[in-house]
């Protein structure tokens, strides 16, 4: 199948501010979110919720979220400004298959234009399963959004945004009194909706999130 | 010739519609007048039932077998059928024609009357209808109005207003008997599916929905195998309906041979919205209930819902909440203030949890700790802050007492730890 490759940014394209990285997410697309513990990759995952859940534009957003490792934190998800009513939270206890074919069933529902299959560390992934996750929503105007520890060979994912940890923030000095936050890097690995720059470099936004 | 039935209950009945369902089954044509009084339309009913009397201890037997206590009067208006049962004792008829000849002697409190117009009357010192019948109509015009003239028109027996049907309650239930038996879960299921297509059909007709389906397979040996379902939004599609109800008979298939089936459905009305044009157009009813019914099947009921913040310090106090998607699939400016009160807030760290928290040894140095062993992280510590304690409900039994750190590992990982008092747990990971 032919990929379609675009000359020039599309509108909205932004490289400054997480707006701008939160709205590559391309419709009827599997996309991943990829990196290592305390990467931030979950902290852009939910401010994504959150816009999502929050955002009029985005036609009232039912978000499906099925979670492999059951790790979701309620309390930070609406410390992000995500709201709680509109989640449909599957918990999926580490088993693979169940949460494969949560997303399977959540992605044919046309009742979610966001669902996030959140594996962290669990896998591997059986290439059949990407196959039939990519194609579930192919053609309809949901975003599959996978969460993992590390991109998936073959996984067919048109965005993958890969996150990276800098530094962590902590108030006070010695000693010290309170984590502030944290700084990382999301930077698009693969596009193959939008160009990346000729020298192949991905583009890349510093993200800092507060405590 | 109008002929009117009064069931009069003595005492207040068990059930409210009990007496609705005396009545209904002896004449199709009820009204429910509430007070523990029904009347019905007695004109006809001698094919059924024989001569008014036979009908009148007819009526009395069936209340007294549903065991109610009441009194029946049959004659030609609402008001003489009441003062007949009110007056007269178990089963009274009055012929016809003499509807003004037995009101005669029954007092005024009859007719309902008001306050003010009672008063007049006693000042007048009339007592009972018949006095009132009594009257010339022009004088009771001049000092009553209209209502006056209503009110002796009821006292000689003359009730123009036609019987204000009660319609029955419908029951959605439709049952099959198998005397064959069925011993496996295909028949039971092609059965089911017979039925809830007259169950959809029949609620269609009505213009309803059901949200709640029902079903009992009476099983060989006196067992009952009983189940229900709840879809996530009301239907009367009846392939979805099957569907759903293969899955639940599926997950819990009844562990017997199958004699009869009932599947009962819980009637709602549902009020037809505008839609929006700008709005993304809405999951069809059948395939979110059965997207729903099928992850309720893959990853257990208690494994999917909204999460709902609990009201307590406890770490991760959250429960989970049935999904219902009306008011979420709202436009954000039809809901309520409350619910879109969210708006964007700064980038915030989530942290991960850990469920059930991995136990984890902790090594301390000058009671800071310095290292962490777990089967999901180990390392040294190269920063940390803590303790932060919480502790709640110490006044039940699910008190709970612990302190907090976050703490960074040599290879970046931020995590948290808590200790409950005797021992460390990993209890989750920023990312």
């Amino acid at each position: 199948m032919a990929i379609p490759i675009e000359s020039l940014p599309p509108p909205g394209w932004d490289r400054k501010g997480i707006d701008g990285l939160l709205g590559l997410f391309p419709p009827g697309r599997l996309s991943e979110i990829v990196g290592p513990r305390s990467s931030g990759g979950s902290s852009l995952l939910l401010a994504f919720i959150a816009r999502f859940t929050t955002s009029g534009s985005q036609g009232g957003g039912q978000v499906a979220y099925v979670d492999g490792m059951d790790a979701l934190d309620p309390a930070s998800a609406a410390a992000a400004g995500v709201d709680l009513s509109a989640l449909l939270w599957v918990k999926c206890a580490g088993r693979l298959r169940a949460a494969l074919g949560a997303a399977d069933l959540l992605a044919r529902c046309p009742g979610f234009p966001l669902v996030v299959l959140d594996l962290d560390e669990l896998g591997p992934v059986p290439a059949s399963a990407q196959i039939r996750l990519q194609r579930a929503v192919e053609g309809s105007d949901t975003i599959l959004i996978v969460r993992s520890a590390r991109h998936r060979e073959g996984s067919g994912a048109s965005l993958v945004v890969a996150t990276r940890r800098l530094a962590p923030r902590w108030m006070g000095l010695r000693p010290l009194t309170r984590l502030a936050g944290l700084r990382s890097e999301a930077s698009i690995a693969r596009s193959r909706s939008h160009p990346l720059s000729p020298r192949g470099e991905g583009y890349t936004w510093t993200l800092d999130w507060t405590l | 010739m109008t002929r009117i039935g009064c069931l009069l209950a003595m005492t207040e009945p068990a059930r409210p519609t009990a007496l609705l369902q005396v009545a209904l089954a002896h004449s199709p044509r009820v009204e429910d007048a509430g007070a523990g009084r029904v009347y019905l339309d007695a004109s006809g009913l001698q094919g059924l039932f024989g001569d008014e009397q036979r009908l009148a201890a007819r009526l009395h037997q069936a209340a007294a077998a549903a065991a109610l206590e009441t009194r029946v009067g049959i004659a030609g208006s609402r008001i003489a059928a009441l003062a007949a049962a009110r007056l007269g004792a178990g089963a009274t008829v009055v012929e016809p024609g003499g509807d003004a000849a037995h009101l005669a002697a029954a007092p005024l409190s009859l007719l309902g009357l008001s306050e003010d117009v009672a008063a007049r009357l006693s000042r007048w010192g009339l007592r009972t209808l018949g006095e009132l019948a009594a009257l010339p109509t022009a004088g009771l015009f001049e000092r009553l109005g209209g209502e006056g003239v209503r009110l002796q028109r009821l006292a000689r027996g003359e009730d123009p207003r036609p019987l204000a049907f009660s319609r029955p309650v419908p029951l959605f239930e439709e049952s099959v008997n198998c005397e064959w038996g069925m011993e496996t879960l295909g028949p039971v299921v092609e059965r089911m599916r017979e039925l809830a297509v007259r169950v959809c059909a029949s609620l269609s007709a009505r213009g309803l929905a059901a949200d709640a389906f029902e079903w009992v397979c009476r099983l060989d040996g006196g067992g009952v195998h009983e189940g229900a379902l709840t879809p996530a939004v009301p239907m009367t599609d009846a392939a979805a309906v099957s569907g759903l109800l293969k899955l639940g008979l599926a997950a819990r298939p009844p562990r017997g041979i199958v004699q009869s089936l009932t599947l009962r459905a819980r009637p709602v009305r549902v009020t037809p919205a505008q839609e929006s044009l700008t709005d993304r157009s809405r999951p069809s009813p059948r395939l979110l209930a059965a997207t729903l019914n099928r992850l309720m099947a893959l990853v257990g009921p208690d494994g999917i819902g909204v999460p709902a913040l609990l009201d307590s310090h406890r770490p991760d106090a959250v429960a989970l909440s049935a999904y219902h998607p009306h008011p979420t699939l709202l436009p954000r400016r039809e809901r309520e203030p409350e619910e879109s009160s969210c708006e964007l807030r700064e980038p915030t760290l989530a942290l991960r949890r850990l469920r059930p928290p991995a136990p984890a040894a902790v090594t301390l140095a000058s009671g800071r700790p310095v290292a962490l062993r777990s089967s999901r992280l180990a390392g040294r510590i190269v920063a940390g802050v803590g303790p932060w304690r919480s502790s709640g409900e110490w006044w039940s039994q699910h008190r709970w007492l612990q302190d907090e750190w976050d703490v960074e590992l040599a290879d970046g990982t931020l995590c948290r730890l808590a200790h409950d008092g005797s021992a460390w747990h990993l209890a989750g990971i920023y990312d």
